[in-house]
């Protein structure tokens, strides 16, 4: 089991003239801090124009910084939005070389197609078309990476030869992610050997399903890459406290937050009728089964508590597949910074050890390191 | 927290339906024809529009539906609504403060069982195989006027409508209060299309929407469904934040 940490980079109104900087020192501070203390990965989202959810528009910027200011921590594009009216797949595959080159080739490589009217209606783009100039660019980079020379005619994108440099540190290449929110994006991951990064917190018992059919598949795919990056990756919420009642009860309000935000965005099929977007991406449901439970009782899956109730709910993540899980830490700011290093710090102390026969060092891959 | 609506409700609820009981019997409205435009509106309305209760969406929209009903049990209507989009707390809902009917049986009915805010008006839908046009029309003049072009066959799988919030005062224990009630219909869908949305009229005042300015078009959308107009469980007290305004009956 590996750990690492996640962010969407929420900034609380009023917005002051330094509100976004302070928030972005904080996380900044926390991930020295996660290195520090042996998290394995750091990752940011790509959104746009989503108040106060996510300010994290250039998160290949961000994810730079974290990676000059640390040692070991392993950096996380996630993920780049495969649609043509937000990103260049040529560029997108340059940025990310050198990001792996800068970082001494830390770099895990997200994809996926954002799921909101709020940044598809932002940029002009077609819902219908989104999976397929994904399904397109996740073909495409790899082989941007790996060929000396590029030159593609396609669907919705198209090229003469070029070399497209640099060329990342890792070779052949970064191991490459989906974000998995719509029911069944797990499976793509899995036909095209890609790792599946779960953006949403669902329940033990939905996510075992999803993970043995992933495993299941992937044992047959197709990589679009140079190898296969067979690796489950999820999204929790992290809260830990000496006092068991305090941390739940803080951790709840952190999921709560979050939550809340989540739902006041304008998902894709609220707006625009598409086959593309088949649901809500089952965000709202995960998020509500994960975040609701009967009066007085902790979420199951949430890793909020003490740490023996964290130890617990971590070993039944790994019970049930898990490779890998990734931290919220904060949302607007609800958790003052102290008690999130704080937290961080207990985690690292108390719960990691316990894990720590089960992970290997960080870097190490399916795809190997640099 | 998002933002809020700042508008005071008040002054309008003197001219809203009144709802005797929240007992309500469920109706069932079988074939009903739903034709559905989606726009955004300049952000100077986000939150002027909508009251403390409700958070705007981002960017803020505004939902047009006119549905015409072949059979009820007071009879064929057509039933013309402006919404605004918005969330309840977590919940998306489309707020209606005022809409229009071409029934009076049905602008009654619909407004004490549901608290739809509804004035009597000439209200047409017309399908076609190159459009669906709907038009409503009072006295002084065409309110609303708007088409699907060019109808292409989806499924109704990948339609998600609203529930609404009317406007209207509600009787409980003999005391009057103004209240936002929601309308949460289900839908059994026969077929459905989507197209190209174009706005050809659109009085914003007559809507009780000043200041609703349209600034990008959507998306359009035309059904033909069973219909259930449903048992009433939520009210939504405008004055109150958001987390502190929804009573459940």
């Amino acid at each position: 089991m590996k750990f690492g940490i996640f962010y969407e980079i929420s900034v609380p109104r009023p917005w002051e003239p330094d509100t976004e900087y302070r928030v972005y020192q904080n996380c900044l501070e926390q991930v020295r801090l996660a290195d520090e203390l042996g998290f394995d990965q750091v990752w940011a989202v790509e959104h746009h124009f989503l108040e106060e959810y996510s300010h994290c528009s250039a998160p290949e910027v961000f994810l730079t910084a974290c990676a000059m200011q640390t040692k070991n921590i392993r950096i996380g594009r996630g993920i780049v939005v495969c649609v043509p009216q937000f990103n260049s797949p040529i560029k997108a595959a340059e940025v990310a070389a050198t990001m792996d080159i800068v970082s001494g080739g830390r770099l895990e490589f997200g994809t996926g197609r954002s799921a909101t009217w709020t940044e598809l209606g932002g940029f002009g783009a077609d819902p219908d078309e989104t999976k397929k100039t994904w399904d397109e660019w996740t073909r495409i980079i790899p082989k941007m990476w790996t060929n000396e020379r590029f030159g593609y005619e396609g669907w919705a994108f198209s090229m003469p030869q070029r070399a497209v440099l640099p060329k990342p540190y890792q070779k052949p290449h970064p191991p490459m992610w989906v974000a998995v929110t719509s029911p069944g994006t797990e499976l793509d991951a899995a036909d095209r050997g890609m790792g599946s990064l779960g953006l949403t917190f669902g329940g033990f018992q939905e996510q075992e399903k999803k993970i043995a059919e992933y495993r299941r598949r992937i044992k047959y795919c197709d990589p679009v890459g140079s190898f296969v990056n067979e690796q489950v990756n999820t999204v929790n919420f992290l809260f830990c406290h000496d006092d068991n009642e305090y941390g739940a009860r803080t951790g709840q309000r952190l999921a709560g937050t979050f939550n809340y935000l989540a739902e006041q965005l304008l998902a894709a099929r609220q707006a625009y009728p598409t086959r593309s977007y088949p649901n809500l991406g089952l965000l709202p449901a995960l998020r509500r089964e994960a975040t609701s439970s009967p009066e007085g009782q902790i979420p199951e899956g949430l890793a909020i508590g003490n740490p023996d109730r964290i130890v617990e709910v971590i070993r039944k993540w790994e019970a049930v597949g898990v490779d890998r899980i990734n931290f919220l830490l904060n949302a607007i700011e609800t958790v003052p910074q102290e008690e999130v290093l704080a937290s961080l710090r207990l985690f690292a102390k108390e719960v990691m050890p316990k894990f720590a026969g089960t992970r290997e060092p960080a870097g190490a891959t399916a795809a190997g390191g640099a | 927290m998002p933002l809020t609506g700042t508008r005071d409700l008040s002054e309008l609820f003197a001219a809203a339906p009144r709802v005797q009981s929240l007992e309500s019997e469920r109706w069932e409205l079988p074939g009903a024809q739903i034709l559905q435009l989606m726009y955004e509106l300049d952000d100077s309305a986000m939150t002027t529009l909508i009251p403390p209760a409700l958070h705007p969406t981002i960017p803020p929209t505004l939902v047009f539906t006119v549905t015409r009903v072949p059979e009820s049990p007071v009879g064929a209507f057509v039933l013309a609504e402006a919404r605004v989009g918005s969330r309840s707390g977590a919940r998306p809902r489309g707020l209606l403060l005022r809409g229009y009917c071409d029934s009076r049986a049905a602008v009654e009915q619909l407004g004490a069982r549901w608290g739809y805010p509804l004035f009597e008006a000439a209200c047409t839908l017309e399908k076609r195989y190159d459009r669906i046009h709907a038009r409503v029309s009072t006295p002084a003049g065409v309110i609303l006027d708007l088409t699907l072009l060019n109808p292409e066959p989806i499924s109704g799988n990948d339609l998600q409508y609203l529930a609404s919030l009317n406007l209207a005062r509600v009787v409980r224990s003999g005391t009057e209060s103004p209240r936002l009630v929601q309308v949460d219909s289900d839908y059994v869908f026969r077929s459905a299309d989507r197209g190209k949305p174009q706005l050809d009229a659109f009085d914003a005042e007559a809507w009780l929407l000043p200041g609703a300015h349209l600034s990008h078009a959507v998306s359009a959308s035309f059904a033909v469904a069973d219909v259930t107009m449903p048992v009433l469980r939520y009210l939504v007290d405008p004055a109150k934040r958001p987390l502190e305004a929804v009573e459940r009956l």
